[in-house]
């Protein structure tokens, strides 16, 4: 076995461990209101989005392979990875694709840990730029595109970052408003047995979105490198194991559930109602569809806490803890940074060493950074158990700034 | 610059689609929420009144609309997947290759 075919196993395993954080982190886009309210069982919840996540993976044939061209210049418009960086089975690109991986993983157990919903997809792209400017220098990045369309950081991270959660608190808020007026004189008893049905169908489609959406980026990546290690030639389709098993990989990630995200955007930002928690996926599951269906791309985090914030704001004397709504924005600000500054530090750390050690020596301060984190997030564990617990804000403040 | 211009472009058509579908179409559940109770009078409603049957006729109208809405967000999720894409050109959705 050669040192190459390590890397690219390493890289196979890495990514889907990516994937894996990628479906617990956004349990909560679609079911944190729903958990909230009580609509679902928690247990019942997590294993609805992740059964919706495991069928969108499937759903989608279309080939993502080109998702690291939005940001950084490893690989050409069809796909195929950049020559230069395929010499020795691929050893460059594959080492670049893992400190990027590693970077997007390690942000996204971080922000776990401290219950922040921030973008799954955003860690990945910083992870991936930051690799790339420390491995090919800054013109490694694609910062604006070419002018035709929405690419590049800017305009496939940064611009869609700003924009969607606006829209989609505005969207749900609208919404929220409206339905308060329309329900007015409905004993509350009453109104909470409708929405039920109409919360768990709105959220059952934003999961469903989202397996379309992230099960994706995780396959093209693994693809692209299978491609840059000479493992496979084809640049329009996906081999089958690799679709089956980040199918799998998020959908149990999904199920594992995110339970201190989930907290967070389903009791922290605002005591939701149901006809509150249907408005909020409603608009979430609206803005993602149509975006997608635009070629625009986003973030679900955003969207889903932009949406619950909407709720939050179109219900009459709605109380919003507009504090843990700016410590979210804020993790959403650094996320790309320090995903890259992470991706940036492991791939020197893997370049120095070179060869076998390397990349080796890479995944171990992984499993060790993460093992970490998990240890730290035992001493104060979120569960199906305990996820609905009344928000306590100063004792919850102290625990987040214990963690942190 | 023209990445700006191309998202204010592309914001606000997300946001007008996305007000029809993702705020029009609770709303409509939210009638036929309302129009429920109110077939159903009593305590659920606040201030109990005699059941008025011709309240589940309008409800029903306004969950078919909403289940309607619903497929066509499915459709939508599939279809792009499938590399097709959903076209309301012709007002009614017919699939289309993208």
């Amino acid at each position: 076995m050669t040192t190459a075919t390590v890397l690219l196993a390493l890289v196979v395993v890495v990514a889907l461990a990516f994937d894996f954080t990628n479906g617990f982190h956004d349990t909560g886009n679609a079911m944190a209101t729903s958990i909230a309210t009580g609509a679902l069982q928690p247990k019942v919840a997590v294993t609805l989005a992740a059964v919706l996540n495991l069928v969108g993976a499937f759903l989608s044939v279309e080939v993502a392979l080109t998702v690291t061209n939005a940001v950084i210049n490893i690989q050409n418009s069809k796909g195929a990875p950049n020559p230069e960086l395929v010499a020795d089975g691929g050893y460059a690109l594959l080492l670049i694709i893992l400190a990027g991986l590693v970077g997007g993983i390690v942000w996204n157990v971080l922000t776990w840990l401290l219950g922040l919903p921030s973008s799954s997809s955003h860690a990945l792209f910083g992870g991936l730029i930051g690799s790339a400017i420390a491995a090919l220098g800054m013109s490694g990045v694609k910062w604006t595109g070419d002018g035709s369309k929405l690419d590049g950081v800017l305009g496939k991270v940064v611009l869609p970052a700003v924009a969607s959660p606006v829209i989609a608190g505005l969207v749900a808020a609208l919404g929220t408003w409206f339905i308060f007026r329309v329900i007015a004189g409905v004993a509350e008893r009453f109104t909470d047995q409708g929405f039920r049905w109409g919360q768990i169908g709105s959220a059952s489609l934003v999961s469903l979105a989202h397996g379309t959406n992230d099960a994706q980026k995780t396959m093209g990546v693994i693809t692209l490198a299978l491609i840059a290690a000479g493992q496979w030639t084809d640049t329009t389709s996906v081999p089958l194991w690799v679709k089956v098993s980040c199918a799998f990989a998020i959908a149990l990630g999904t199920y594992v559930g995110g339970w201190r995200v989930i907290r967070t955007l389903g009791k922290g930002l605002v005591e939701i109602s149901p006809p509150q928690g249907m408005a909020a996926e409603s608009a979430s599951a609206a803005v993602i569809l149509t975006s997608s269906h635009l070629g625009f791309a986003l973030s679900t985090t955003h969207v889903a806490t932009g949406s619950i914030l909407g709720s939050g704001v179109g219900k009459p004397g709605a109380h919003v803890r507009w504090h843990i709504a700016g410590r979210m924005v804020t993790a959403w600000v650094i996320t790309l940074p320090a995903a890259g500054l992470v991706g940036a530090v492991m791939w020197y750390i893997g370049h120095l060493l070179g060869g076998l050690a390397g990349p080796v020596v890479v995944v171990l301060i992984l499993m060790a950074l993460s093992t970490f984190m998990w240890v730290r997030s035992r001493r104060q564990p979120i569960n199906a158990g305990n996820v609905n617990d009344e928000w306590q804000p100063t004792v919850q403040a102290a625990e987040m700034e214990r963690v942190s | 610059m023209n990445n700006v211009t191309l998202a204010l472009d592309g914001a606000w058509k997300v946001l007008v689609t996305s007000l029809l579908l993702g705020a029009g179409l609770p709303i409509i559940f939210a009638l036929g929420v309302r129009a429920r109770a109110f077939a159903a009078g009593g305590d659920a409603e606040v201030d109990g009144g005699r059941p008025r049957p011709v309240g589940n006729v309008l409800a029903l109208v306004c969950f078919v609309l909403v289940l309607l809405g619903i497929a066509l967000g499915i459709t939508i999720v599939v279809a792009s997947g499938f590399g097709k894409a959903v076209s309301l050109q012709h007002v009614y959705p017919t699939i289309v290759s993208k």
